[in-house]
């Protein structure tokens, strides 16, 4: 504070005494003398004088060696300290069984999360396996039962039996006993002509023809069946059986194996009006 | 001049070189360059003053040094290293404003 009200008299003076920075190398020495050049020279002239030009005195050799010590300890320190990895390297013994600990933690904490998440994902997965699981046997049996009720195609071995019949001899009740028959010898899917046959298939005589379901066909009768042929065959033509029986009549009857018979008359599901599954 | 130039060959050097600071010096050098910047203000505020004595200024940078090392030390043998250091910065903190404070008049004059 007093050196600021005194330095305008100091500034006007300061001009007269030019030659003052000639003794000025050794203001480093004792202060004692000092005193008396005070007033001539302001710090910043001194630091001017001292950073130029550079003389090469002990005071700055000594000082030049302090302040390297200096730079190249605080350049380590900071070096080493923005190395992220060293980070505790410094740190104390308490600090770090402190940092251990709260890792431990941590560690602990996020262990138990996970096994939650895991149970979580486990049970989500076993409910989604069973609902998929379930699904599937649903369409599996919707299929099996499609077959039977004639809702959807069917293929796989079976025969084929065309039967002709150009004296129109033959009857609904002869082509009902071998539709029976084949049922019985484990037809699983029969179609006569475009007509598929299921449970509720009825057949009848009419003045044009025989009808299934209403629905005429025509001779030849070509059946189609899905089963094992190793025993339809067989079973149409043993002795009083089908195909004698149907050659009584004077009709022709030829049955032959196919590795592949495609039944793909469809017929419309029906919605019971009144039995309702009494199951579950 | 040649003094600024050892800080800056020091900081370059430091930089460079990378040394593998010892375990056992490695809770004192943060406290040491502490110590030892706050003797640099107060050198430089002394031949701002006008007062510089190059004697001086060794040894109190050298005890600043050692002297904040020691403390370190014994704080550290007592249990408190963390809180003592703590406290040595900020006294030496206060101490480099104070002489950055007069260092400031001297230089903008204000």
């Amino acid at each position: 504070m007093s050196d600021e009200q005194e330095r305008p008299e100091h500034r006007l003076r300061r001009e007269l005494p030019a030659e003052v920075p000639a003794s000025e190398p050794e203001y480093g020495g004792a202060p004692e003398p000092k005193e008396s050049a005070e007033p001539q020279v302001t710090g910043r002239q001194r630091l001017w004088a001292g950073l130029w030009p550079p003389r090469l005195s002990r005071a700055q050799l000594i000082v030049a060696v302090l302040l390297f010590g200096l730079g190249f300890g605080l350049a380590v320190q900071v070096a080493s300290n923005s190395d992220s990895g060293n980070v505790l390297r410094g740190a104390r013994q308490e600090d770090l069984v402190r940092i251990l600990d709260e890792l431990d933690d941590r560690t602990q904490r996020l262990e138990d999360e996970k096994q939650g998440l895991e149970k979580q994902r486990e049970e989500l997965q076993s409910s989604s396996d069973q609902a998929a699981e379930a699904r599937k046997q649903t369409e599996e049996k919707e299929r099996q039962l499609g077959i039977l009720a004639g809702t959807v195609a069917a293929q796989g071995p079976g025969i084929t039996m065309t039967i002709e019949d150009p004296k129109g001899a033959v009857k609904a009740d002869m082509l009902l006993n071998a539709i029976q028959e084949l049922r019985a010898a484990g037809a699983e899917a029969i179609q006569v002509d475009q007509v598929r046959v299921v449970a509720s298939s009825y057949l009848s005589d009419t003045d044009k023809g025989v009808t299934i379901d209403g629905n005429k066909i025509n001779t030849p009768y070509r059946f189609k069946v899905i089963g094992k042929p190793q025993d339809l065959e067989p079973a149409l033509n043993i002795p009083g059986g089908v195909v004698q029986t149907l050659e009584k009549e004077q009709a022709t009857v030829t049955v032959d194996r196919a590795d592949k018979i495609v039944v793909d008359a469809l017929r419309q599901a029906k919605q019971p009006d009144y039995a309702r599954s009494s199951a579950r | 001049m040649i003094a600024v130039l050892g800080l800056v060959v020091g900081v370059v050097a430091g930089l460079l070189v990378r040394p593998e600071i010892p375990a056992v010096m490695e809770q004192y050098l943060p406290i040491a360059v502490v110590a030892a910047l706050d003797a640099v203000f107060g050198g430089l505020r002394a031949m701002l003053d006008g007062i510089f004595d190059d004697k001086v200024f060794v040894v109190s940078f050298l005890c600043n040094v050692v002297v904040a090392a020691l403390i370190v030390f014994l704080g550290d043998e007592l249990g408190v290293g963390a809180q003592l250091s703590t406290g040595v910065v900020v006294v030496l903190g206060i101490r480099i404003f104070s002489n950055a404070a007069a260092i400031r008049r001297h230089v903008f004059r204000a």
